[in-house]
C-alpha cells in the first residue's frame, strides 16, 4: 500500500514538472522583447527617444553624410580622391542605383523611419501611470519630428521637386514593422510625401515643449519652435509662400534684432560673430537642431564632415574656385564668412568643421539664420523684392559678418546667393538648386546637368536592393 | 551378411572403446581471453547436467574430475558461455567477450534494441576500433569506419572539430553535424576554443573509454530526437564495469607527428634571381627597387628555410589507466588519461587530464541505480595562429602562409642575434640588403617565443539514474545529466613587435576571456515489452527536458606599463570589455515521445516513432513540431517459400527493411531568433539609447529533413560474410535563411525564415567478412562505399545563387538552385600566350582576355583590343562540386599467432579542391614562390607553365579572383592508420601477475594516394561550414603520425 503510495507521488511529481512552459518563452536578458516591456517605464521610453534621435544623428545621414551630399553634389567643391565610398559619384552626377550612399542613405532613413513608428504605436498603449499625457504626447512629437527629418532627406535627394508634385516619391511607412512579413509598398506622390512631413512637423509643434531641460538639449532634442523652423524649410521647398511667412512669423520678431522672444520658447536669435556657432559648446540660441558628437560619440570612420571639407583628415574636397559663389564680386574680402577658408598647397578648404580626429563637431541641421532667409524668400515671392521686412532680413544675416554691405532689394537670386555663401559646407546648396529646378553647375570636368525627373543624372536612383525587393515599386 | 558383420563388429568395437574411456578423470587447463590471450580468473567450469563445478585460479588454470563424452561448460560473465566435450586430459578453453558480440545489442534513443528487431539504418562501430589511436577526439577516428559517415579532418591544428556529415550536408545556415549523446546526455559540440588551437568540446571522451559508437542515420533511428535528428544523431556508450576481480589496464603510447608533402619554395639565390627579374620585366630598376642577398654571422649569404624554422616534429605522449569490476550487485569502471600531443606547427599543443567513473548498483530485481562522473581538463595552446582555421586564412601572421611567403633571403634573427624586425615598423619583418620593397608579414619568431594564443577547457559530463521494474516487463528509468563546459582564453601580444620605435611607446595586449557553458537533461521514461504467442510488443513512453545555459564575459586591456609584464593582471595602460555583449543566453526544449515495436516470430517487424517538441528558440506561433517516423522489416529466411526456392543454402539471413519519417534541425539556431527585441545601442550625448536590435520571426521553426530509406541486410555462410546495402532520400525543406526585405521596411536585421529547401540522396554499400579463421591465423575485413548527391532545390524569391567567402575575402563557393552546396565558383583560363607570356582568361561570354600588370589597360582581346576587366561576378562559372560524392573505408584485421596487424584506407572521390594556397605560392609580390614558377615565360614562342614575371603582379597567378589553374582533383585515398601488435601471452606473464601485455606500433595517414598537388586534399580553410568546402587557403595540412605503445592488463 505504502508502496503504491510512492509510485503515485512519484508519478505525480514527475508530471507537474514535465513540462515548464514559461521556461518556452525566454526573454534576452541584454535585450526587450518587443512586445510591451520596452515601454515599462519613462527612462526606457526616454532611453528610446534618444535612440530615435541617434539614428538621425547617423554618420550616413545627418551625422555628416546628407550635408556633405547635399553639397558635393551642387557645384561649390573639387574631388580629390576619386573614392567611391566618399560620394565621388555623386560629385560626378552619376551614382547607380548600387551606389554605396545610394543604398546607404536610403536603409538609415527607412531605418529611422520605422524605429520612429514602432515607438508612435508602441506609445499608444502606454497608461498614464506610467507617463503622464502630457509627456505621452511629448515623446511621440518627438518621434514625428524624427520621422520629418528622414522623410525629408528622403524627398531631398531620392525625389523630383515638389513642383512636379503628382510623381512618385517614396514609400510613405507610418505603422511600425517589427517581424517578418510581406511589406511590398508602392511609392506614394511627391505630393503626398511633402503632406507627410507637414502633418509629423505640426503634430510636432502641438506635442513638443517650449524648451527641454537644458541648452544642451534644446539643440540636440525637438522643441515646438524647432518644429516650426522645419516647416518654414518644407513650405519653401513647396513654394507654399503665405505659410512659410506663417510659421516664420511665430518665431520671427517683426523687426531687427530678428528673434524669437514672442514665441515664449527658445530666444533664437543670430550670434554676433557666426564662428562661435561652431564652437563649442555648438549651443548657442542660433543652433536649432545639431546633432552631438563627443569622444565616446564619433560620426564613423568616412562619415566625418571635417575630413571631406576641412583639410585635417583625409580631405576629400577642395573648395571649387571656378565657382559661382568663389566669382561673386559681391562677397566681400572682408566678410567674416571667409574666415572660414583656409588653404594649403593643394587648395583651400572649410574650417567650419575643425575638431581633428575622433571629429567631435556637433553637426549643424538648422540654423535660425535660414529661417530668416526662408522668412526673406518667402516675402520676396509673396511682396515683391522691395519688401521692407525681407530686406531687412537678408541685412540681418548679410550685415552680421560683412557690417559695411547693404542690401537695397531682397530678389530670390540675392537672397539664394546670400544663402550659398552662408550655408556653404553646410548641406543646403542642393537642396537649393533643387526646389528652384535649376540646372546643376558644370564643376571641373563634370558638366552641368540641367533640371530632369526620375531617371535622369539630376536626381539619385532609387536604391537598387529597392527596386529588387519591394514587388510594388514600380519604377 | 558380410556387411552386417563388419557393421556389428565394428559397433562392438566402438562401445568397447568408448567403454575404456568412460572412466572418470582430471582433466587440466588454461583458459584465456579471445582478445588477447590473457588468463582469465573466476569463470566457472562445470559438468553439464552435474553439480561438479571449479572455478579458475588467478592464472586461469583449472582442474576438474570428468568422464570422456561430458561436456565442460565455461561461464563467466562478460563473455559468451562455451562448451566443449571432455577428450583427454587437457583442454585450453578461450572464450570470447561478448563485446565483440555486441553487434547483437544496439543503443538506440533512450534503450537498446536487438539487431534483428532494428528496422532503421544504424552504425556501430566498437570503442576498440578506435582506442590507442593519436587522436586528440574520437570523432578523428571514425574516418572510413561506416557507410554513410563522412569525417574530414580539415587541417592540422591540434583538436580542431573533424567535418562529421553523415549523409550529406543538410544545411546551409545551421549546423550540418550531428546531435552526439553521450551516455544519454546531449553533449555540446564544435569548437569551443577561442584561441589559435582548437577546441573540441568532445575532447573529454577518452577513446580508450567507448565501449560502442551507434551512428543514427535514417527516420526511425532519428525521429524520436525529433527537432534535433536530422543531421543524424551519434550516440557514445562508455564503459561499464564487468563483475569480477578488479580489472586493471594501462595502456601507454608515444609518438612523433611530421608535416608531410609541404610545397617546395624557392632558396634564396632562385628568389632573388625572379624576383629581380620580375622588377625589371615591371620597368623598375634595380639601383632601387631589388631584392638582394646578405650576409649571416658566419659570412655566408642568408639562405632561410622559413618552412624548417615553423614547422617541427610534435613529440606525443598518452597513457590511460583503468580498473574495473564488482560483484552480484555492484559493479564499476574508473578510468583516467593523461595526455600531452604537440602539432606539427610551432607551438601547438593538446594537453589533456581526464577522468571517467561509471558506478551501477542492483538493489534487487526491482530497483537499480547507479551514476558517472567525467571530468577533463583540456589546455589548447598556440603562440600565434595558424592560418588554418575558419576565418584565418588571409590572416598575415597565419604560420602555413608565413612558412611558405616569407623571403628566403631574410634571416629570423640580425646577425648580432636579436629579432630582424623593421626598425621603423617592428611588427614587420625587416627587409634586409633589399631595397625599396614593403613587407607587410611578420617575423613569426618573436611570436613564437613571446606571444600566446591559448585555450582551457572545463568539461564535466555527469548523470546519475534510477531503474525501477514494478513488475518483469515494466521499466521506468530517470535520467538526470549535466554537460558543463568551461572555456578560458588567454592571449597575449608581445611589447617587441608592437612598438612605435618614433615615440617609444608599446602596444603589447592582453585578452582574457571566459565562458560558461551548462547543459541539463532530464529523461523520464516507461518502457513495457511484452510477448503474446508469437507476438512480441515493446512500448517506450517518455519526456525529456533539456536546457542550455551560455554566461560569459572578458577583458581587453593594451599598452604595458612595463614592457617585462605578460599577463593580462599586469600593469595596462588600457581597458576595454572582451567578447561580453550579448554573452548571455538560455534555451530550453521539452520533449514527449513514444515508440511502439511490434514484431509477429521474429520475421514481420514494424515500428512507429512520435515525438513532440517544444523548444524555447522557436518562434511564438511555432513552438511545437511533431517528428513521425515508420518503419518495418522482414526476415525473409523464416518464410517457407525461401527454403522451397533453396535460397536458405546461399543466404544465412536476409532481411528487407524500409522506413520514412520526418525529422528536424535546429543546431546553431540563436536562442532569441524569433523574437524581435530591443537592445541598447550607442550613448547620446553621453545618455543611454535603446533601439530596436532585432526582427523576429513568430513562425521560425526548424528545418524539416524528411527521410525515405530502403535497405536490405543480408549474409552468407551462417553470415561469416553480412552485407547490407541502403538507399536513401532525404528531402530537407525550411532551410532557415535570411530574408532580404524591402529596405523601405527599415526592418532592425533581415529575419530568419524558414524557406529553401535542397534534398540528398544516395547509396550506401558494406560487407563485412572472416575471410580467413584458423586456429592460429584469422583474416576479417570490412570495406564500405557511400555515395552521396546533394542539390539545392530553392533559396529565396528571385534570387538564384549566393556566394561564399573565405574568411571574408574570397569568394569561392557558390550555392546555385539546381547544383550541390558550395560548388567552386571559378574564372576560367586558357593557358599562357606563347607570343607575349600573358595569363589568358575567360570571361563570362568565352571571350579570351589577355591580362597585364604594366600599364594602365590591364586587359586585352586576343585582338589586341581593349578588354573590360574580368570579374568574378560577371566571369566566374559555377565549375565543380566541392563535397565528394564518394567517402568510404577498408579495413582489414589480420591475427596471426600473438601478431595482430589492422589496416585502414579511407577516401573520397569526386570533388575538386580550389588550391589557394597556390595563388599565394605564384604571387608575383615580395612573397616566396613555388619552385613550379621556375617554369615562366621568358622568350616569345616558348609555351611555359606560369606567365613572364612582372613585379606586384597579384592577378596573372590567381590571387585576385580564384581560378580553375589552380583547381584540382581531390580524389585520394589515404593510408590512414596501420596498427601492428604482438601480445605476450598470458602463461608466461602470469607469474607475475600481469594477465597480458602487448606492444604496437601505429602510423596514421602514412601515404596519400592523390593526384592533388597541394600537402593534403583533405583539408579546408572553412572549418564545418556547409558553404566553404574544397578551399584550401594557406591552411597547414595533416600530419604523419608514427607511435609506439603498451597495453598491460593484471
Amino acid at each position: 500500500m505504502k508502496k503504491k503510495f510512492l509510485y503515485i507521488l512519484a508519478i505525480a511529481l514527475l508530471g507537474s514538472y514535465s513540462c515548464q512552459k514559461s521556461q518556452l518563452n525566454q526573454i534576452s536578458p541584454t535585450s526587450f522583447n518587443a512586445d510591451g516591456s520596452a515601454f515599462a517605464n519613462q527612462a526606457r521610453i526616454n532611453s528610446q527617444v534618444l535612440g530615435l534621435y541617434s539614428n538621425l544623428r547617423s554618420g550616413q545621414l545627418y551625422g555628416g553624410r546628407f550635408e556633405i551630399y547635399n553639397d558635393v553634389k551642387a557645384d561649390n567643391w573639387l574631388n580629390s580622391t576619386a573614392n567611391s565610398i566618399t560620394a565621388y559619384q555623386t560629385w560626378t552626377e552619376t551614382p547607380t542605383s548600387v551606389s554605396s550612399e545610394v543604398l546607404n542613405l536610403w536603409a538609415q532613413c527607412y531605418t529611422t523611419i520605422n524605429n520612429a513608428n514602432l515607438f508612435i504605436d508602441g506609445m499608444a498603449s502606454v497608461p498614464t501611470s506610467v507617463v503622464s499625457s502630457t509627456l505621452n504626447a511629448q515623446y511621440v512629437a518627438e518621434a514625428k519630428f524624427v520621422r520629418a527629418l528622414a522623410y525629408f532627406a528622403l524627398v531631398d535627394m531620392y525625389c523630383v521637386p515638389y513642383s512636379s508634385g503628382s510623381s512618385p516619391g517614396v514609400p510613405l511607412r507610418l505603422t511600425g514593422l517589427s517581424t517578418f512579413g510581406n511589406y511590398a509598398l508602392a511609392p506614394s506622390s511627391v505630393t503626398a510625401c511633402y503632406a507627410q512631413i507637414i502633418s509629423d512637423l505640426n503634430a510636432a509643434e502641438s506635442g513638443l515643449p517650449l524648451t527641454q531641460a537644458d541648452a544642451a538639449s534644446n539643440v540636440d532634442r525637438a522643441t515646438k519652435n524647432a518644429a516650426i523652423a522645419f516647416k518654414t524649410r518644407i513650405y519653401l521647398a513647396e513654394g507654399a509662400y503665405a505659410s512659410v511667412i506663417t510659421e516664420a512669423n511665430k518665431i520671427v520678431s517683426a523687426t531687427a534684432p530678428f528673434n524669437a522672444a514672442a514665441s515664449g520658447g527658445v530666444n533664437y536669435a543670430l550670434q554676433a560673430n557666426i564662428a562661435n556657432v561652431f564652437k563649442s559648446p555648438y549651443t548657442t540660441t542660433e543652433s536649432i537642431f545639431s546633432v552631438p558628437f563627443n569622444t565616446q560619440e564619433t560620426p564613423g570612420t568616412q562619415n566625418q564632415i571635417a575630413t571631406y571639407f576641412n583639410n585635417i583628415g583625409a580631405t576629400e574636397y577642395y573648395l571649387n574656385q571656378s565657382s559661382q559663389l568663389f566669382t561673386d564680386p559681391l562677397w566681400g574680402a572682408t566678410d567674416a564668412r571667409r574666415g572660414f577658408i583656409t588653404s594649403n598647397s593643394k587648395g583651400k578648404s572649410l574650417t567650419k568643421w575643425s575638431a581633428p580626429s575622433p571629429y567631435t563637431d556637433w553637426v549643424c541641421t538648422m540654423r535660425y539664420s535660414e529661417v530668416l532667409l526662408n522668412l526673406a524668400e518667402a516675402r520676396s515671392q509673396v511682396n515683391g523684392p522691395t519688401d521692407l521686412q525681407a530686406i531687412a532680413l537678408l541685412n540681418a544675416v548679410r550685415q552680421r559678418s560683412d557690417p559695411a554691405f547693404v542690401y537695397v532689394t531682397a530678389t530670390q537670386a540675392q537672397i539664394l546667393e546670400e544663402r550659398n555663401i552662408e550655408f556653404l559646407g553646410e548641406g543646403l546648396r542642393w537642396f537649393d538648386l533643387m526646389r528652384t529646378s535649376s540646372t546643376i553647375p558644370a564643376k571641373s570636368t563634370v558638366p552641368a546637368i540641367p533640371a530632369g525627373g526620375y531617371g535622369t543624372a539630376y536626381i539619385w536612383p532609387m536604391s537598387g536592393n529597392e527596386q529588387q525587393y519591394n514587388t510594388l515599386i514600380g519604377r | 551378411m558380410k556387411k552386417l558383420l563388419l557393421f556389428s563388429s565394428m559397433w562392438v568395437l566402438l562401445v568397447l572403446a568408448h567403454n575404456s574411456y568412460a572412466q572418470t578423470h582430471t582433466v587440466t587447463g588454461t583458459v584465456t581471453e579471445k582478445d588477447d590471450g590473457s588468463p582469465l580468473p573466476g569463470v566457472s567450469v562445470m559438468v553439464q547436467g552435474t553439480k561438479t563445478g571449479v572455478q579458475t585460479d588467478p592464472q586461469g588454470r583449472y582442474s576438474i574430475k570428468a568422464d570422456n563424452g561430458q561436456i565442460l561448460v565455461f561461464t563467466s560473465v562478460g563473455f559468451i558461455t562455451k562448451t566443449m566435450p571432455v577428450s583427454g586430459t587437457k583442454m585450453d578453453a578461450v572464450l570470447e567477450s561478448t563485446q565483440t558480440q555486441l553487434a547483437d545489442v544496439m543503443v538506440v534513443g533512450y534503450g537498446t534494441q536487438s539487431r534483428r528487431e532494428n528496422v532503421g539504418s544504424v552504425a556501430q562501430i566498437k570503442g576498440s576500433d578506435i582506442a590507442e589511436t593519436p587522436v586528440q577526439n574520437f570523432e578523428q577516428a571514425l574516418a572510413g569506419k561506416a557507410p554513410g559517415v563522412q569525417i574530414t579532418v580539415p587541417n592540422s591544428v591540434l583538436n580542431t572539430p573533424p567535418v562529421f556529415h553523415i549523409r550529406g550536408t543538410n544545411s546551409i545556415n545551421l549546423s550540418s553535424q550531428p546531435l552526439i549523446v553521450v551516455d544519454g546526455v546531449a553533449s555540446y559540440t564544435g569548437d569551443f576554443s577561442g584561441g589559435e588551437s582548437g577546441g573540441n568540446a568532445l575532447s573529454n571522451i577518452n577513446p580508450d573509454d567507448i565501449e560502442s559508437i551507434d551512428i543514427l542515420k535514417d527516420a526511425t533511428a532519428t525521429a524520436i530526437y525529433g527537432s534535433r535528428g536530422a543531421a543524424g544523431v551519434v550516440l557514445i556508450t562508455t564503459k561499464k564495469g564487468k563483475k569480477g576481480n578488479a580489472l586493471v589496464t594501462l595502456d601507454a603510447w608515444t609518438g612523433a607527428t611530421s608535416a608531410t608533402r609541404l610545397p617546395k619554395v624557392l632558396n634564396a639565390d632562385q628568389y632573388i634571381a625572379l624576383k629581380n627579374e620580375a622588377i625589371v620585366n615591371g620597368g623598375g630598376n634595380l639601383t632601387t627597387t631589388s631584392v638582394n642577398s646578405s650576409n649571416d654571422a658566419a659570412g655566408n649569404p642568408i639562405s632561410t628555410d622559413w618552412e624548417k624554422l615553423l614547422y617541427q616534429k610534435g613529440i606525443s605522449y598518452s597513457t590511460t589507466a583503468s580498473v574495473q569490476g564488482g560483484d552480484d550487485k555492484t559493479t564499476y569502471y574508473a578510468s583516467t588519461n593523461w595526455t600531452k600531443q604537440k602539432g606539427v606547427l610551432k607551438s601547438f599543443e593538446f594537453d589533456s587530464k581526464s577522468m571517467l567513473f561509471n558506478i551501477d548498483h542492483k538493489v534487487n530485481n526491482a530497483v537499480m541505480y547507479g551514476a558517472k562522473l567525467s571530468y577533463q581538463n583540456n589546455q589548447n595552446l598556440a603562440a600565434i595562429s595558424s592560418g588554418s582555421l575558419s576565418g584565418e586564412a588571409y590572416g598575415t601572421t597565419g604560420l602555413g602562409r608565413l612558412a611558405v611567403l616569407l623571403p628566403p633571403n631574410l634571416a629570423p634573427y640580425n646577425n648580432d642575434g636579436t629579432y630582424n624586425l623593421n626598425p621603423n615598423t617592428p611588427s614587420q619583418i625587416g627587409t634586409g640588403a633589399d631595397k625599396g620593397i614593403a613587407i607587410s608579414y611578420p617575423n613569426p619568431i618573436p611570436s613564437l617565443d613571446l606571444d600566446r594564443y591559448n585555450n582551457e577547457i572545463n568539461h564535466i559530463a555527469s548523470s546519475v539514474y534510477l531503474q525501477l521494474k514494478p513488475l518483469p516487463w515494466i521499466t521506468f528509468k530517470t535520467v538526470y545529466g549535466i554537460d558543463y563546459l568551461f572555456t578560458t582564453n588567454d592571449s597575449f601580444n608581445d611589447p617587441v613587435q608592437n612598438y612605435t620605435p618614433s615615440t617609444g611607446a608599446n602596444s603589447a595586449s592582453a585578452t582574457d576571456t571566459y565562458t560558461a557553458y551548462k547543459h541539463f537533461t532530464w529523461d523520464n521514461t516507461l518502457q513495457f515489452d511484452k510477448s503474446f504467442g508469437k507476438h512480441s510488443l515493446s512500448l517506450l513512453l517518455g519526456n525529456s527536458q533539456e536546457g542550455n545555459n551560455t554566461n560569459g564575459f572578458g577583458l581587453s586591456r593594451s599598452v604595458l606599463n612595463d614592457p617585462s609584464f605578460n599577463v593580462i593582471q599586469a600593469g595596462f595602460v588600457n581597458v576595454n570589455t572582451s567578447n561580453t555583449a550579448g554573452n548571455l543566453s538560455t534555451t530550453y526544449l521539452v520533449s514527449f515521445f513514444g515508440r511502439l515495436s511490434y514484431n509477429f516470430g521474429e520475421k514481420y517487424f514494424l515500428q512507429g516513432i512520435l515525438r513532440r517538441d517544444g523548444a524555447s528558440q522557436f518562434g511564438a506561433d511555432k513552438k511545437y513540431g511533431i517528428f513521425p517516423g515508420i518503419g518495418g522489416g522482414w526476415e525473409v529466411t523464416k518464410e517457407p517459400f525461401w527454403h522451397n526456392m533453396g535460397a536458405d543454402k546461399l543466404f544465412s539471413s536476409f532481411k528487407l527493411k524500409a522506413s520514412w519519417g520526418k525529422t528536424g534541425n535546429n543546431a546553431g539556431l540563436g536562442a532569441y531568433q524569433a523574437y524581435s527585441l530591443l537592445s541598447a545601442g550607442g550613448l547620446y550625448n553621453s545618455q543611454g539609447t535603446i533601439l530596436p536590435s532585432q526582427t523576429g520571426n513568430p513562425g521560425l521553426s526548424w528545418e524539416t529533413t524528411t527521410k525515405s530509406d530502403a535497405g536490405i541486410d543480408f549474409g552468407f555462410l551462417n553470415d561469416r560474410i553480412t552485407a547490407g546495402v541502403d538507399v536513401y532520400y532525404n528531402n530537407t525543406t525550411g532551410l532557415i535563411l535570411g530574408y532580404p526585405e524591402p529596405p523601405s521596411a527599415g526592418l532592425a536585421s533581415s529575419p530568419s525564415v524558414n524557406i529553401g529547401s535542397m534534398w540528398n540522396k544516395g547509396i550506401e554499400f558494406n560487407i563485412n567478412a572472416d575471410i580467413v579463421r584458423t586456429s592460429s591465423f584469422h583474416w576479417s575485413g570490412n570495406f564500405n562505399i557511400s555515395y552521396n548527391q546533394n542539390k539545392i532545390t530553392s533559396l529565396l524569391p528571385g534570387l538564384n545563387s549566393t556566394t561564399y567567402s573565405t574568411s571574408g575575402l574570397e569568394i569561392a563557393n557558390v550555392n546555385q538552385v539546381g547544383y550541390p552546396i558550395g560548388n567552386l565558383y571559378i574564372v576560367k583560363s586558357a593557358g599562357i600566350d606563347p607570343a607575349n607570356g600573358r595569363r589568358i582568361f575567360v570571361n563570362g561570354k568565352g571571350q579570351q582576355v589577355e591580362y597585364t600588370f604594366t600599364g594602365t589597360q590591364h586587359y586585352f582581346y586576343m585582338d589586341g583590343t581593349n578588354a573590360p576587366a574580368i570579374n568574378q561576378a560577371a566571369d566566374a562559372t559555377n565549375y565543380t562540386n566541392s563535397v565528394p560524392k564518394v567517402v568510404g573505408g577498408m579495413t582489414n584485421t589480420f591475427r596471426f599467432k600473438n601478431f595482430d596487424l589492422n589496416v585502414l584506407l579511407t577516401y573520397q572521390l569526386g570533388f575538386s579542391v580550389y588550391y589557394g594556397t597556390l595563388a599565394t605560392l605564384s604571387d608575383q609580390r615580395f612573397w616566396n614562390n613555388s619552385t613550379n614558377l621556375l617554369n615562366h615565360w621568358t622568350t616569345a614562342g616558348q609555351t611555359a607553365a606560369y606567365p613572364r614575371v612582372v613585379f606586384g603582379d597579384n592577378v596573372s597567378n590567381g590571387t585576385s579572383f580564384p581560378t580553375d589553374f589552380n583547381t584540382f582533383n581531390g580524389n585520394f585515398v589515404k593510408l590512414k592508420s596501420v596498427n601492428l601488435g604482438y601480445t605476450i601471452p598470458g602463461t608466461v606473464l602470469s607469474k607475475w601477475g600481469i594477465r597480458s601485455i602487448r606492444v604496437y606500433v601505429t602510423g596514421t595517414n602514412l601515404a596519400i594516394f592523390t593526384k592533388y598537388p597541394g600537402p593534403d586534399p583533405e583539408v579546408g580553410s572553412n572549418g564545418t561550414a556547409n558553404s566553404g568546402g574544397g578551399i584550401d587557403r594557406n591552411t597547414a595540412g595533416n600530419g604523419m603520425t608514427i607511435t609506439g605503445g603498451v597495453a598491460l592488463k593484471f
